[in-house]
């Protein structure tokens, strides 16, 4: 009965579409169409969920890159940092002043910390700690934004010593001296030591957003320049 | 029902009236029916483009967005270079090496040594133009440094200034070494590759994948303060 109903009624369809027959048609047009539809969906809210993400969120800086500012200064500022670990310990050893080895003792720990926070940077980052290029380089490239004036200093020539470094012939002439010669000796080099990690502390901050950086970096730029004033005292007093 | 009732002119065709007037009408039914059958035809080919249209569009629609996600990852994301994934040619491990400490000579398996039972004292890190007491850069190796020696019957002059060029300033040792096999060996704690020259590229990738690893047992362990060993020039 039903068939013989919709043969005709298929027949006759050109004046009255039957209703039913219109469903059936209609959900095999758009089933596959609204398959499709809805993936787009999908991927649209997924990539605008990645894009506000990013914008939002400070926390999903993107991991930086084997030639990233952030690199080069985790690999550049562990060196530095651990020669001015290396004079507070030669200076600790060789002077009998309270203050002189109250200090050494303060900025050996503390740079040995933020040397151990850099390391894992690197690590986490998924990072060599050995960069491919010369040391430095990350501070020849061009700073995010040259009219933010974060950083005075036109960059690294490359080839150049790291700045504040002392030579070889330094170290070991500071390795050499006792009493208020090394206490004197040590405070020179250290002042230089200092500027110059400002320096590359701003070097970063001028190079980067990433917020695991830019903490580090102004910490040390802030606590760097409290110890500048506190050493040019204690040098001023042995001159 | 509502089939038989709209069926029913449609199906009156072959019944009854069959005068010359009524066959103009039916005449007439044909070609309204035809018409709108082409209509009809018609409209289901614009739905039927339409749709694949649409379908194609959504393809393409998909396919862009895919490769925007796909472009974002990317370029926000270059592949980072983990040091595990460094390949060297020829580079042997030692496993479960040995690192007590002690205060005699030792023999060593592999020339020069690649980790092992070591002086309490560490080699001061640096550049050496006089062989070095091997007990004491061994326990540097413990600290992350990587120790380059090459054989000084073949390489002096332009060459080790090559050589002492292409060392890092820090968690570097570099000493002369005789009887290597060949003319340059690097060294790390656990790991070891045999170089046939100074400008051998297997030296950069070696220094990248080992110096201040932080697979060693004491990573960023001292490389100063301890023994100055000979001949020291940087």
């Amino acid at each position: 009965m039903s068939d013989t109903g919709n043969v005709s009624g298929s027949r006759a369809s050109g004046n009255a579409s039957p209703p039913a027959a219109a469903t059936a048609a209609a959900q095999t047009v758009s089933r596959p169409r609204l398959l499709v539809v809805a993936a787009l969906l999908v991927l649209a809210s997924l990539v605008v969920g990645v894009l506000v993400g990013r914008v939002t969120s400070g926390s999903v800086a993107p991991t930086p890159t084997e030639l990233s500012a952030e690199a080069g200064f985790a690999r550049d500022m562990q060196v530095h940092h651990g020669q001015a670990v290396e004079m507070a310990l030669i200076v600790r050893d060789r002077s009998t002043d309270p203050a002189i080895r109250l200090l050494a003792l303060d900025l050996a720990t503390a740079q040995t910390q933020q040397q151990g926070q850099m390391f894992a940077w690197l690590i986490t980052w998924g990072l060599p700690q050995t960069g491919r290029e010369p040391e430095m380089q990350w501070m020849s490239r061009p700073v995010i934004d040259a009219s933010a004036g974060h950083d005075d200093h036109a960059g690294h020539t490359p080839g150049e010593p790291m700045p504040g470094v002392a030579s070889f012939e330094q170290m070991q002439e500071l390795a050499s001296l006792t009493g208020v010669e090394v206490e004197r000796y040590f405070l020179e080099l250290m002042i230089v030591h200092h500027l110059g990690g400002v320096e590359m502390a701003e070097a970063v901050l001028a190079r980067s957003t990433n917020p695991l950086v830019t903490d580090l970096a102004e910490g040390m730029v802030r606590a760097q320049s409290k110890e500048l004033d506190y050493m040019s005292e204690l040098l001023a007093e042995r001159s | 029902m509502a089939d038989n009732t709209s069926a029913t002119p449609g199906s009156g065709s072959g019944s009854g009236s069959g005068s010359a007037n009524s066959l103009t009408i039916k005449q007439q039914r044909e070609k309204r029916r035809g018409e709108k059958v082409a209509a009809l035809k018609v409209k289901q080919a614009r739905a039927k483009r339409n749709q694949k249209l649409g379908l194609a569009g959504a393809i393409v629609g998909g396919v862009a967005v895919v490769g925007l996600l796909v472009g974002i990852v990317v370029t926000s994301a270059t592949p980072p270079v983990d040091p595990a994934t460094i390949e060297i040619e020829g580079l042997q491990t030692f496993d479960n090496i040995d690192s007590v400490h002690v205060q005699s000579t030792v023999e060593y398996e592999m020339t020069p040594p690649a980790g092992g039972p070591h002086n309490p004292s560490w080699l001061n890190c640096g550049t050496y133009e006089e062989e070095v007491p091997a007990e004491y850069a061994v326990h540097s190796l413990e600290h992350g440094a990587v120790w380059v020696t090459y054989d000084p019957e073949l390489v002096s002059g332009a060459d080790l200034e090559t050589l002492r060029n292409a060392m890092p300033n820090t968690y570097m040792m570099l000493s002369p070494f005789t009887g290597l096999d060949s003319p340059v060996v690097a060294s790390a704690w656990g790991a070891q590759v045999a170089l046939d020259g100074v400008d051998d590229p297997r030296l950069g990738d070696f220094i990248v994948k080992y110096r201040n690893s932080p697979n060693v047992p004491e990573p960023s362990g001292l490389c100063s303060q301890a023994l100055d060993g000979p001949g020291r020039i940087s």
